[in-house]
């Protein structure tokens, strides 16, 4: 939920004032860490992508020419999936590829078996293909702006997505009839 | 035999973006239809996931963080102006040295080559320092700001000094004052350092 931020408070946040900054920060923590916290793999991960998220924000509001709430609001959010995405790409030594290419018995055994909640299945998703899914399905990105912020290809973005949601499928209900 | 469509339909249909066959498919396999309903309540269900919230309150050392950038950008901008005013003085020594000047003048010249000098070997060593590199304390930070801010407000007034007469002797104590304010800056940068075991 985004707290209430008057246009006076921008304007004075926009020539560096640091109390109208704390109230920017005030506003958007909360939004901005939701987002964070959903493509990084750990909450330390997350933290640090909030706070890189805010420098950026108090280095850059002076030259933001955007008007309305609305519009301040997806530009933080922009900023902050980015910042999400360069943690992930940093932290990338931890998944070998993409998506985590488990190897085949460890497949088997979780299409067998394996339920878990939506909240535990997301997570196990590798940090690529969880970014692509909460990025276009939770908050409505397109995939021409996903591969734009990662750096890849749309065709690259649409089979993570697929891909990822035939493992969700497949973790949270079992073997698909399709 | 009836081949179902695959996930990356699926996700198109969902997007808008199906395919004329995959569309047909869809109108004949109730299987297909109901995996595209599970499609649609899964993102459904991520949508209404509850938000995570910042386990700890980061705007203090984003503030710190704000601020010595601050810091960062008002030393660069003092050593520039201090680079603008030695060059100055500078001319203004060599125009004194042509003219002709009484002995107590001549005094007063040599101890502001003397200081020049001083002042422009102490920005050299404070330049090898890299003030701007370190991370220093409250109490530290805040002593270097305000000498920074002192030094500003002094190279403000040596920059004045050249656009209207002025002593020999008045540019003497305003760089002599200069040379201490530079010195005590130093200091506290090497101290810091020795501390930390730079």
């Amino acid at each position: 939920m985004i707290a209430a931020l008057d246009a006076l408070a921008v304007q004075r946040a926009k020539t560096g004032d640091l109390d109208a900054l704390e109230l920017v920060y005030r506003a958007y923590e909360g939004t901005v860490y939701a987002l964070t916290r959903r493509i990084c793999a750990t909450a330390e991960d997350a933290e640090d992508a909030l706070q890189e998220t805010f420098l950026e924000i108090c280095r850059s509001l002076p030259r933001y020419r955007g008007e309305g709430g609305g519009s301040l609001t997806a530009w933080i959010k922009r900023v902050a999936a980015s910042k999400a995405l360069m943690k992930i790409r940093r932290a990338k030594y931890r998944d070998a590829d993409a998506l985590h290419e488990e190897s085949a018995p460890e497949r088997r055994a979780e299409d067998v078996a394996l339920r878990m909640d939506l909240e535990s299945a997301l997570q196990r998703l590798s940090d690529t293909a969880r970014a692509v899914v909460w990025l276009h399905d939770v908050e409505g990105y397109t995939h021409e702006d996903i591969a734009e912020m990662t750096g890849r290809s749309v065709s690259f973005s649409k089979s993570q997505l697929s891909r990822a949601h035939a493992r969700l499928r497949r973790w949270l209900d079992g073997e698909a009839t399709c | 035999m009836l081949i179902h469509c695959t996930m990356d339909e699926l996700t198109a249909v969902r997007d808008g973006e199906g395919s004329p066959g995959a569309l047909r498919h869809l109108d004949n396999c109730q299987a297909c239809r109901d995996e595209l309903d599970r499609l649609h309540q899964r993102v459904a269900a991520l949508k209404a996931l509850p938000p995570a919230r910042p386990p700890r309150d980061r705007w203090p050392l984003i503030r710190q963080q704000i601020q010595r950038d601050r810091r960062r950008r008002r030393w660069r901008t003092t050593g520039w102006i201090s680079t603008a005013v030695a060059a100055s003085l500078t001319l203004t020594v060599a125009t004194i040295r042509f003219a002709p000047v009484p002995a107590a003048a001549s005094d007063a010249r040599s101890d502001y080559q003397e200081l020049l000098a001083r002042t422009q070997a102490l920005e050299g060593l404070l330049r090898r320092l890299e003030p701007e590199q370190r991370v220093l304390t409250g109490r530290t930070a805040s002593a270097v700001g305000d000498i920074e801010d002192r030094l500003m407000v002094l190279d403000a007034r040596v920059s004045r000094a050249q656009r209207i007469p002025v002593a020999t002797e008045d540019l003497v104590r305003m760089l002599r004052l200069r040379v201490e304010l530079m010195d005590a800056l130093v200091n506290l940068h090497t101290t810091r350092n020795t501390y930390v075991g730079f």
